[in-house]
């Protein structure tokens, strides 16, 4: 038996747990030492991660599923963790954004309170849990890790507003757990069994009498992934909440509401996979319409947003909604661009939330709110002619930033050439093309709601981010005009 | 047996329920409080409820499984348990920390006008 | 630049023979979209359009951009619109042309914002974004169902499919969207309004992207789909209808501009309507007519923004009433702009005149009968008057008159190399216009018969037709253009900015009010009103869906329950939970003001809980239960010290809304309440199952896990992995705890020092032999004495239940927390600071060294090459105690007690010693106070 690739499934858990518990060693003081373990952890974990994507992804269509059996107890009985490319794509991901986020708060973020770095990784630890693992309560207990570590990354440095936003987090929070074991508990109580694998054979021999409470244990769980992927009208903490993090405890939040999405995913294979005419076919058009509800809360919330936190915010809701509305489809090819449309849009928005404290480092709040006054008054300062007409050269740092920031932009209102507008182009040409052929059939009126918010959404967040860039270099003179279109 | 508790669960939810929706952050832990016992109850109660037979094996004798209590629900609920713990501490704390910086208890951190 | 305009000329041979050049890259096969070039007649006539206005603005650019500006950004820009432009062109899927689309408005966006500093700049740069941005998203939809019509996004194919196309049911959605795009890129009516702001751009831009090129994107997108789209009364009506109103106002506008970029670009908006309108008639000679007149427009329009461009940056300004008398000081220029703008108002022997001949000819045929063909030529009449008339203007305006007086600089003649790219362009005007068979005829033939096919007409590009009803025409719209302008040329000397009557009309006030409206207000609105920011409405809405959720499935399907049998009832049991629901109620009815009943009560319920878990046969969960219990009830209680005093006021009388409020919670609790009993009640009198997993852990836990107690094998073993992530929760969050209360700030009216504690000093006051505190030192003396001596004890039981616990209800966790009940008695037994003086632990290395140690231990099983977690177990004979049970389960377990000692000692430490810092606030503050008095 070859050892290494085998116990390597189990490392993107145990790397960030010992790098972290480590680092409770050091005294607080010793931050240099601290900050070089964890990027090392980080560098580890991306490199773990890519060649667990290596192992999982092979050239046959099917793909290599690997179990880990821990413990060495025989498969259904304990828990294990299960590899196959989806879940190595989100631990590819995962260490992605843990990568430039850690980076990003060796700046100052991790000065602002203590064991920052333990944290961070733990939620890293908890993040790769919840996607390796295959039993169900073993879901619950990463979540549950991951949400510790998320409630002391929001609340990372104190502070009024961070306090008042991490309350109203953790209510609803403690509420989607106590929900979460509700739904686990109804489901081993007619199933007998938690874990995953096992489930799916399980549910077409159960009982018709235990069916019912089966469907109202996944419903209560549905309903708890839901709050965590940030379904609208469930997802008012949301904004508030990232947009009062530390700027990398954003960053690297981007991920958590996709986690929720992931287990939705997984789960809705789990349940819906055998069997097609399962009443529950009711629950993904809930999915679908409440994904566009979602869509469209976003939507309004990025026009309505005055500051940039708050529209990263209000993006991460679009993205889930988007995401939402494509698995209610249930449909291969819409599947595969709300995918790859989910590591673009991660991508982009932890990105936005670390370019949001650059850009606003130097500027004074009133500034993008009197981009909005402005409109509303239309008066634009008559300067035209008196304003020299040489063009002012731009230091090259804000340079970076003002390409990093467009980037962003054009990346999640899915403008080309950037891979948003591959990702929405992909979920529309399924839509529309469902059966590949693309001859004599119908287009079913679902297919044009999501088409018609797809674009006003991206069409939003290109009207927000033009009204920010005008803002911010509606400057005053003394500070360098932090530029974003150059 | 069974009616008696779980009417005793559901009136443990309806105060937890009530409370939760209550502005004052001290009624939101007790609620919190209230509808995690009725939820260890709940998982507990999916093990079906047995008397006098707890889930220790005796040294030397044959084990039969429908004798004893299951107790994969109680082990979920000792994890439960724990991690019921582990919030409501932090739970506690941060509504301290809330009324410390706002000076009110209000859930929104602020009194409503 | 050079290169690629020689590349593409190069291409002619080719392209002349009718042949179609393409290049195919695969890039996401499965999607239709390929990387596919292709090069036609149409789309080489295009190319050459851009590679060579392009070069000549490159050129002219490199003169007329100050030394000063950066201009490395200036060029790369440029030239990356040009490369997308030349994209767009010659893009061979409709997907790869939607992005090179979205391509050009993004840099034009670029390029129109360069002079960030500039408001109007700025301002310009975003709409045009918006604008254009819009349409291109709604060129794509249009795009992806034209793809879904005719099953291919292949231009070829697309272009083969036109009856499919035109017949399909989705035509009048797929042309109203590709409309759109084109529309707001070719700035037409009601999208106009963002050119003229887009002339904030440098002027090598304008001319290049605001005339040349990208505006003809529009025109460029409806040619190329005009064999496929074309020919119905929708096509008609709608681009129809618009064309000609842009043609008109745009002429209308362009007269009364005082800016001399202004005119030019209402200028450029009419005769983009002119070439729409030749479009939407249908008929191929019209479309032959528009292609000519793409090219024409594009000459003479370029080199007449270079002209206004060198007059600006010669003169300073470009308001025309500022200028004139320009021709004394640069005759060439002057000419040069004469003979481009006689061009633009179709004087004959010049190539405008040549394509607007042919478009007068077009209206007068009989297209469809409908109002709007009848009123075409009397249409393209007036707006060739106008054309004559803002032409005149301009000329008249700037060149003749009286000398220029108060312009900020003295103008002479640019340098000769700026003024060659116009010197070129005319140049060209006045060959195509003389000869026009022998220079552009072929060129344009090939461009024609690539976009027609076997559909090309007859037609002669001569200049004299003989008179006909075109010419006269033309000579009406020539002379009443000029006696327009005499009339007008006096008001025009000092009127406002914008055409009389229409001026309020402005689109970019519209556009920003409807902007404001739609994207703020509305926004707003939509966010406050499906959103909170509150926490009430938030648990309301996530427990009700949740009530929901749950209920559906026993809703839909008619399930019927069985009746509750009340044999069997134990009425011990009944009473114990008689009292555990009263004091759930009053735990919820007292909670408001009277927090520590509420505490208690909600112990109460808590205890039955515990006595409930022992009548069911778990004890572990009891023992846990209840010391879980213990330390929450303290950290509670220390806690409450720092929450406001409240009163019970009476104020049951409150407003109604409140009532309502509370009633409809008073609902959601009371259904969740139920929902939850029966759910629970349907669970477990359904029939207990056989085949759970649980069959399996109480076979194997002593033969393979080497205990009797399943529970806590279950625990370490089997699902240690749950165990594993628990601990790592209760070290997170004390870690958390720690974190927060570092930075603790009491609330300023609960610093004091208790009631009672203030009330004990007042009596050491009182008698002079006592100390300040010596009371509160004393008080509770005799049961502190008691919990210091138990200390060791309660360390034995800890140990015991740690040793017992694979075999007997017990375990580390239980362990952990006798452990940290027996310290924290300390703290209650000597004070918090005598304590945090004589001890030292240190709770976070307690909390480092137990989670190692269980991942160590579950690492340690790799050695013998077996998965994370797996134990081994033996007993061990220990002389005085007897045989012990050791499983590497155990040193995990130990793990287990030594982060929960950490976890839970760190919590209630850090609370406890803010009763240290308030008193440190205190004095300090105290101690202030007196200094200053």
């Amino acid at each position: 038996m070859n050892l290494v690739p085998e116990h390597l499934i189990i490392a993107p858990v145990l790397i960030p747990f010992i790098a972290g518990v480590v680092l409770l060693f050091f005294e607080d003081r010793a931050r240099s030492v601290k900050a070089v373990v964890s990027i090392c952890a980080t560098v580890a974990l991306l490199a773990v991660s890519v060649m667990l994507l290596r192992m999982a992804h092979t050239e046959e269509d099917s793909g290599r599923i690997a179990v880990y059996l821990l413990g060495n107890w025989p498969p259904p009985f304990a828990i294990n963790l299960v590899l196959d490319r989806l879940s190595a794509m989100m631990l590819v991901l995962t260490a992605l954004l843990a990568l430039p986020s850690l980076v990003f708060s060796l700046a100052r973020w991790h000065k602002a309170g203590v064991h920052f770095h333990t944290l961070f990784l733990l939620l890293l630890m908890g993040l790769n849990g919840a996607f390796l693992t295959g039993d169900l309560f073993n879901l619950f207990v990463f979540f549950e890790i991951m949400l510790a570590a998320s409630y002391g990354l929001v609340l990372h440095g104190s502070g009024l507003l961070r306090v008042k936003a991490g309350l109203h987090y953790i209510a609803i929070n403690l509420v989607a757990s106590l929900l979460f074991l509700i739904g686990v508990a109804l489901i081993y109580g007619v199933t007998g069994t938690l874990n995953m694998a096992d489930l799916a054979l399980r549910i077409p021999q159960i009982s018709e009498a235990n069916r019912i409470m089966l469907e109202s244990g996944a419903a209560i769980l549905g309903v708890a992934f839901l709050i965590k992927a940030g379904m609208w009208p469930l997802n008012f903490w949301l904004p508030a909440t990232y947009a009062a993090a530390p700027a990398p405890s954003a960053a690297i939040f981007a991920i958590m509401s996709k986690v929720g999405i992931y287990v939705l995913l997984r789960l809705s294979l789990l349940f819906f996979g055998n069997t097609p005419d399962f009443p529950e076919n009711m629950s993904l058009e809930i999915l679908f319409y409440s994904g566009l509800a979602t869509i469209g809360f976003g939507t309004a919330g990025v026009l309505a947003s005055q500051t940039l936190g708050r529209f990263a915010g209000f993006s991460v809701l679009i993205s889930s909604g988007t995401l939402l509305a494509s698995l209610g489809l249930v449909h291969n090819g819409v599947t595969a661009g709300a995918l790859f449309y989910l590591a673009s849009s991660t991508l982009a928005i932890s990105a936005l939330f670390m370019l949001i404290e650059l850009v606003e480092r130097g500027q004074n709040m009133a500034s993008n709110v009197l981009a909005v006054t402005m409109e509303a008054f239309g008066d634009y300062d008559e300067e035209m002619a008196d304003e020299e007409i040489v063009g002012v050269a731009i230091p090259r740092t804000i340079a970076v930033l003002g390409t990093c920031f467009a980037a962003c932009a054009i990346l999640l209102a899915g403008l080309p050439p950037l891979s948003g507008f591959i990702a929405k182009f992909v979920i529309l040409n399924a839509l529309f093309n469902p059966d590949e052929s693309g001859q004599a059939h119908l287009i079913p009126a679902t297919s044009w709601w999501l088409l018609a918010l797809l674009i006003l959404s991206g069409l939003a967040t290109l009207i927000a981010m033009s009204r920010s860039a005008s803002a911010r270099s509606g400057h005053r003179r003394s500070i360098p005009p932090c530029q974003e279109y150059c | 047996m069974e009616l008696i508790l779980s009417l005793g669960i559901g009136v443990l939810v309806g105060s937890g329920v009530w409370l939760l929706l209550r502005p004052r952050t001290f009624q939101v832990i007790i609620g919190l409080g209230l509808i995690s016992y009725a939820v260890n109850l709940f998982i507990f109660s999916m093990g079906r409820l047995v008397a006098d037979k707890p889930p220790v094996t005796q040294a030397g004798t044959r084990i039969d499984p429908a004798m004893l209590a299951d107790p994969v629900p109680q082990a979920l609920v000792l994890t439960a348990i724990v991690i019921g713990f582990a919030t409501t501490a932090l739970f506690l704390v941060i509504l301290l920390a809330t009324r410390g910086l706002t000076g009110t208890d209000h859930v929104d951190g602020r009194e409503p006008d | 630049m050079f290169a690629a305009f020689a590349i593409v000329a190069i291409l002619y041979p080719f392209i002349s023979e009718g042949e179609v050049l393409r290049s195919d890259i695969e890039w996401l096969p499965a999607q239709g979209l390929n990387f596919t070039l292709r090069m036609d007649g149409f789309a080489w006539m295009f190319s050459m359009l851009i590679t060579g206005i392009g070069f000549l603005v490159v050129l002219y650019a490199r003169y007329y951009m100050s030394p000063r500006d950066p201009v490395p950004r200036f060029f790369s820009f440029l030239l990356a619109f040009a490369g997308a432009m030349q994209g767009m062109v010659i893009a061979g899927n409709l997907i790869l042309l939607a992005i090179f689309w979205e391509l050009t408005s993004i840099f034009s966006f670029l390029l129109i914002g360069y002079w960030h500093h500039n408001a109007a700049a700025r301002e310009g740069a975003r709409m045009s974004l918006i604008i254009t941005g819009t349409g291109g998203l709604c060129l794509l939809a249009g795009l992806i169902l034209t793809g879904y019509i005719v099953g291919s996004y292949d231009l070829d194919s697309v272009l083969a499919a036109g009856n499919a196309i035109r017949e399909h049911e989705l035509y009048v959605p797929t042309l109203a969207l590709i409309l759109l795009g084109a529309l707001t890129k070719s700035a037409q009516f009601p999208f106009h309004f963002w050119l003229p702001n887009a002339m904030a751009a440098p002027t090598p831009v304008s001319a290049y992207l605001h005339s040349a090129t990208m505006v003809k994107a529009g025109v460029f997108l409806l040619t190329r789909l005009w064999p496929v789209l074309s020919g119905t009364d929708e096509w008609f009506f709608i681009l129809g209808l618009a064309g000609m109103s842009t043609l008109l106002l745009g002429a209308y506008f362009a007269i009364f501009q005082r800016d001399l970029k202004g005119l030019l670009a209402y200028s450029t908006i009419s005769h983009l309507g002119l070439i729409t309108t030749l479009l939407s008639l249908g008929s191929p000679l019209a479309a032959v007519a528009a292609i000519f007149h793409m090219v024409n427009h594009a000459t003479f329009k370029a080199s007449l923004f270079m002209a206004a461009g060198i007059i600006d940056h010669e003169a300073g300004t470009r308001d025309m009433r500022k200028l004139s008398g320009l021709f004394s000081y640069m005759p060439i220029t002057a000419t040069l702009a004469m003979v481009a703008s006689a061009a633009m108002a179709g004087v004959p022997l010049l190539n405008g005149f040549l394509s607007k001949e042919m478009f007068f000819a077009e209206t007068l045929g009989q297209h469809s009968s409908s109002m709007l063909d009848e009123m075409l030529p009397y249409v393209a009449t007036i707006a060739g008057a106008f054309a004559v008339t803002y032409s005149v203007r301009f000329i008249h305006t700037v060149f003749f008159g009286p000398k220029p007086q108060e312009l900020p600089g003295e103008p002479h003649e640019p340098p000769h190399w700026m003024r060659l790219p116009i010197e070129f362009l005319v140049l060209a005007c006045l060959i195509v216009g003389i000869i026009p068979g022998m220079t552009i005829g072929p060129y344009l033939h090939t461009a024609v018969t690539s976009v027609l096919g076997d559909r090309t007409p007859q037609y002669s590009l001569a200049i004299w037709h003989g008179i006909s009803t075109p010419l006269i025409m033309s000579m009406i719209a020539f002379i009443s253009g000029i006696l327009l302008y005499l009339i007008l040329k006096n008001y025009l000397a000092r009127c406002e900015d914008g055409p009389p009557g229409l001026n309020r009309l402005k689109g970019q006030h519209i556009f920003d009010r409807m902007l404001v409206t739609l994207s703020w207000r509305w926004a707003r609105w939509l966010e406050e009103s499906f959103g909170t920011h509150r926490l009430q409405p938030q648990l309301f809405l996530v427990i009700l869906i949740a009530l929901i959720a749950g209920c559906w499935p026993f809703i839909t399907t008619d399930s019927s329950f069985a009746l509750p049998s009340l044999t069997g009832i134990d009425p011990v049991f009944a009473l114990l939970w008689g009292t555990g629901m009263a004091c759930a109620l009053g735990a919820a009815y007292q909670a408001k003001y009277h927090r520590l009943a509420a505490l208690i009560l909600m112990g109460g319920a808590g205890l039955i809980t515990c006595i409930t878990f022992v009548w069911f046969s778990a004890p572990d969960l009891a023992v846990t239960q209840l010391l879980v219990e213990i330390v929450t009830t303290v950290l509670i209680l220390l806690g409450l010290r720092w929450l406001p005093k409240r009163v019970e006021k009476i104020d049951i009388a409150s407003t109604l809304t409140a009532k309502a409020r509370r009633l409809r919670d008073l609902i959601l609790a009371i259904s969740c309440g139920s929902g939850m009993m029966l759910i629970a009640y349907h669970a477990m009198t359904s029939a207990p199952l056989h085949d759970s997993i649980a069959r399996f852990f109480v076979e194997q836990a002593y033969p393979e896990g080497g205990g009797h107690n399943v529970v806590n094998v279950i625990l370490v073993d089997f699902r240690g992995f749950d165990t594993f992530g628990e601990i790592t929760v209760l070290g997170i969050v004390a870690l958390t705890v720690y974190a927060l209360l570092r930075r603790f700030r009491p609330a300023p009216d609960s610093i004091d020092i208790p009631e009672q504690q203030r009330r004990q000093n007042a009596f050491d006051d009182d008698h002079p032999e006592r100390n300040i505190g010596e009371t509160v030192h004393d008080y509770l003396l005799v049961p502190s004495v008691i919990m210091q001596w138990m200390f060791p004890f309660i360390i034995l039981l800890a140990v015991y239940l740690f040793l017992r616990g694979h075999d007997l209800p017990g375990g580390g966790f239980a362990a952990g927390i006798t452990l940290a009940i027996g310290l924290l008695l300390q703290y209650l037994a000597s004070g918090t600071r005598q304590i945090e003086d004589r001890l030292h632990i240190m709770p976070i290395r307690w909390i480092g060294f137990g989670l190692l140690l269980a991942a160590l231990t579950g690492m340690g099983s790799w050695l013998s090459g077996f998965p994370f977690l797996t134990t081994y177990s033996t007993y061990l004979e220990i002389p005085l105690i007897g045989q012990l049970p050791v499983a590497t389960a155990l040193f995990f377990d130990l793990g287990v007690l030594l982060l929960v000692v950490g976890a839970t000692a760190l919590m209630l430490l850090a609370i406890a010693h803010q009763s240290t810092r308030s008193y440190r606030t205190r004095t300090t503050e105290s101690a202030k106070t007196g200094e200053e008095t």
